[in-house]
């Protein structure tokens, strides 16, 4: 009983305003904490048996399946499938109210990263639906009709090899995006824009211009396309109005010779501020502080994943913080209001890239790339997690995870730059971690103790977003088809559902009139990672699809 | 006759040679194009996308698929957007890395044109045209020209004359738009019955803005002057903007 009291006086200490999601799903990461967490219990351990599909969406755009997360504000969910249709639905029913279309995008520069057929949801704000293009623009439509009310270029998709994939951030009356392209030769950058009339409210680029601060770890001209670009979506400490946002990883990715100097000490910084976080000034886009996780980064370990902003009691004081893996799967948990590293833990069981971490926040013992040479790193450039989202539950206070145990063999190259053209400069085909006989796991994690609470082994990949409910429960959905939800205290698997398609989504849950949903996105993803596991395992079939899936408990069950 | 022979020898040794240089030039496109890891990898070993090597793909299959695509995947159409020789270049690397005994330089049917040559001058302004340091500041940000740039204005038909020319141009169809109160520097791009489709010239970069018709009112004229919008170029960066312009426009 002692304990029982202890653990509730914790549990209030999490409790932060407008952390966990309630009847809406308002946000890329639920809020703008990016917790994926929904404080909805109407669904728990004891009833998740009983969860039944309540009704199914087929957006009819099935190729590159769906891969975004799902916005629901005031009972009407919005949508976008990876080709760029937006639809309204009635969240209780699935019924349409409106289907918006974008059509072809402009063609971009030919065998560039920015073919890739990919987007990853929308954002909400000032009656607005905003989302990116594959032709780099940013599109406003109204949210209770679909007409298009503006749209403004952010770059030459015939030039920069970029395009934009996130779901975009808004903050008051700004709408934040970044693009991809850090594996082009590219300079990556924030972008704010006004909701109401889209005019350019500030610009942050990754990488300082000469005279700038941080300029001088950039080694001659290889600023102009040293990457970094922000390629997921960051998070907003109202209190602080500050943004938080990861950045991408130093190009060219495996070879360093263009931008780092001989002989550089490598405890860094280097090539700021890519493979960083940073804070940003909501207002202005102005730098407050930053951390770079991987100095000189060499193994596109980018750190552009989510950052969850928590509040929790480190070393005997409650702090604000902030909890960060990078694609390493090596985990930072910072000071967000100074920067100032408090600790870190690394979640893939097999990795060689450093020997550890110092009290201080420093890697050390890297393993790098050697030109001329192929060697086995890993994990692999997919990451120790993909770009699918963790996460967090202030019940438990854990921090839950779908870690993949995969290795590449990469052979760095060192041709120089072309704008817009590929600038990995080496080859790294991704394999599975020797001497496993499963390659993929949900872990959960205290991120301020820094130990592994639960893990629940998975013989393939999962490269599906996590959901995190108030009923302690655990939701994500695997390569094969099957949406499942686990004990959030044990990781006991409670209940499983075939959807038919590959997950490569997320999931969300929301309430209408006082029923709890949850929403699966399925269908599997063709290229880049998605695409890398179906040559992994030749044996099996990972279908694709386009389809929302949506469970409630049956009525008069609840 | 066995002139006639020695004559086909030659021609076979020199196409030989040709086939040798195609596949070579291949090799080079393949790397920087298809040959990311988060595609086909290195040497088409596979990555993100299929391997493509040793699949018993015949130059045909190759070839199809190089130009025209598979829709609505990564697996973008080459056909219209590299030049024809480039995807003949691919088609046939790719054929190497399947075994394909007699290759056959092919494809490049509906091929991009091949980028004009382009003096020293003009690649200087094509830089500056497309400048990316320069953000939101650069030409491109409003004009196509030479397959760079995003089409806000109106296709450039008149270059002129030197930057004095450049920095006195006149732009009449700049209207004064009024949307909800707010007057703004606009340009009409469509206007029909159900909607109004103008941009925003207010900051870089413009705004498309889709109005109700009756929403966003119109008059003659404006403040907005070309002058302010290109004051961070020099004059000697601008003659050779102009140099590049020269070079493409009517192309």
């Amino acid at each position: 009983m002692r304990i029982l009291a202890f653990l509730l006086c914790v549990t209030a200490a999490y409790a932060q305003t407008g952390a966990p999601a309630g009847n809406d799903w308002g946000s890329y990461g639920g809020t703008q904490y990016s917790w994926r967490y929904s404080a909805l219990d109407q669904i728990n351990t004891q009833n998740v048996k009983g969860l039944a599909p309540a009704w199914i969406f087929q957006t009819g755009d099935y190729a590159e399946s769906l891969h975004s997360t799902p916005i629901v504000q005031n009972g009407v969910m919005y949508v976008i499938t990876a080709r760029l249709q937006v639809f309204a639905l009635d969240a209780a029913t699935g019924k349409a109210l409106w289907h918006y279309r974008y059509g072809e995008p402009q063609a971009g520069l030919a065998g560039t990263h920015a073919d890739f057929v990919q987007n990853r949801g929308v954002a909400l704000g000032d009656g607005k639906v905003f989302f990116g293009t594959k032709d780099n623009f940013v599109v406003a439509l109204d949210q209770k009709t679909g007409r298009q009310v503006w749209k403004v270029s952010m770059d030459d998709p015939k030039q920069c090899g970029c395009n934009i994939t996130a779901a975009p951030l808004v903050v008051k009356d700004k709408v934040i995006i970044g693009g991809n392209g850090g594996d082009q030769a590219h300079r990556g950058y924030l972008t704010a824009l006004n909701t109401s009339t889209g005019r350019l409210s500030w610009r942050w680029y990754v990488i300082p211009t000469p005279g700038e601060a941080g300029s001088e770890t950039w080694k001659g001209d290889s600023w102009r396309f040293g990457g970094g670009s922000p390629w997921l979506t960051g998070s907003y400490d109202p209190q602080l109005n500050l943004v938080y946002w990861g950045t991408g990883n130093a190009a060219a990715d495996f070879y360093d010779g263009d931008r780092v100097a001989a002989g550089a000490n490598k405890g860094g910084p280097l090539n700021l501020y890519t493979a960083s976080v940073v804070a940003l000034d909501a207002d202005t886009g102005k730098l407050k502080w930053h951390f770079q996780e991987v100095p000189d980064d060499l193994w596109d370990f980018d750190s552009s994943y989510e950052v969850l902003l928590m509040d929790r009691e480190v070393r005997g004081r409650i702090r604000q913080i902030l909890v960060h893996m990078n694609k390493s799967g090596l985990t930072f948990v910072l000071d967000r209001v100074t920067g100032e590293f408090l600790g870190s833990f690394n979640v893939p069981e097999v990795s060689n890239w450093i020997s550890g971490v110092t009290e201080d926040g420093k890697l050390v013992g890297r393993n790098e790339p050697v030109v001329g040479k192929t060697g086995e790193f890993c994990p692999s450039a997919a990451g120790g997690k993909s770009w699918n989202s963790t996460a967090y539950s202030p019940r438990t206070g854990f921090l839950y995870v779908p870690v993949l145990e995969l290795c590449a063999d990469i052979t760095p190259r060192n041709t120089g730059p072309t704008e817009g053209r590929n600038y990995m400069n080496g080859d790294f085909p991704i394999k599975l971690a020797a001497g496993r006989t499963t390659y993929s796991h949900v872990d959960a994690w205290d991120p301020v103790t820094g130990k592994r609470m639960w893990t629940m082994p998975y013989r393939l990949v999962l490269l599906s977003s996590m959901l995190a409910t108030g009923g302690d429960l655990v939701f994500t959905g695997d390569p094969e088809g099957n949406f499942f939800a686990l004990n959030a205290r044990t990781g006991e698997k409670l209940w499983n559902f075939q959807t038919g398609a590959g997950h490569r989504g997320a999931a969300i849950s929301y309430a209408v009139n006082g029923r709890q949903f949850v929403a699966a996105t399925t269908g599997w993803q063709q290229t880049v990672v998605g695409g890398a596991a179906i040559g992994l395992f030749p044996n099996e079939e990972f279908r694709l699809g386009s389809t929302l899936v949506v469970f409630a408990l049956p009525e008069g069950t609840r | 006759m066995r002139a006639a022979w020695l004559v086909v020898l030659l021609a076979a040794g020199a196409w030989a040679q040709n086939i040798e240089d195609v596949v070579k030039r291949g090799e080079q496109l393949f790397v920087t194009t298809c040959g990311s890891g988060y595609c086909h990898g290195g040497r088409g070993v596979g990555g993100g996308a299929p391997r493509l090597a040793a699949r018993g793909f015949n130059q045909g299959f190759i070839n199809t698929t190089v130009t025209q695509g598979i829709a609505g995947t990564g697996m973008t159409a080459f056909g219209g957007k590299l030049p024809g020789a480039d995807v003949a270049a691919i088609v046939a690397y790719v054929a190497r890395l399947n075994g394909v005994q007699n290759i056959a330089v092919t494809g490049g049917r509906g091929g991009a044109p091949a980028p004009a040559k382009l003096s020293a001058e003009a690649a200087r302004g094509r830089g500056l045209f497309t400048d990316p340091v320069r953000a939101f500041g650069r030409c491109s940000t409003c004009h196509e020209a030479g397959g760079f740039g995003i089409s806000v204005a109106a296709p450039i038909h008149d270059v002129p004359a030197n930057a004095a020319a450049l920095r006195a141009l006149a732009t009449p169809r700049v209207v004064t738009a009024t949307i909800g109160g707010q007057a703004m520097a606009a340009l009409v791009v469509a206007s029909k019955s159900t909607s109004v489709t103008l941009y925003d010239l207010t900051v870089a970069p413009p705004v498309m803005r889709s109005e109700e018709p009756g929403a966003a009112q119109t008059r003659e004229g404006s403040s907005w002057r070309h002058s302010n919008f290109i004051g961070a170029y020099n004059d000697a960066e601008l003659g050779a903007v102009l140099a590049y312009l020269r070079a493409v426009v009517g192309q």
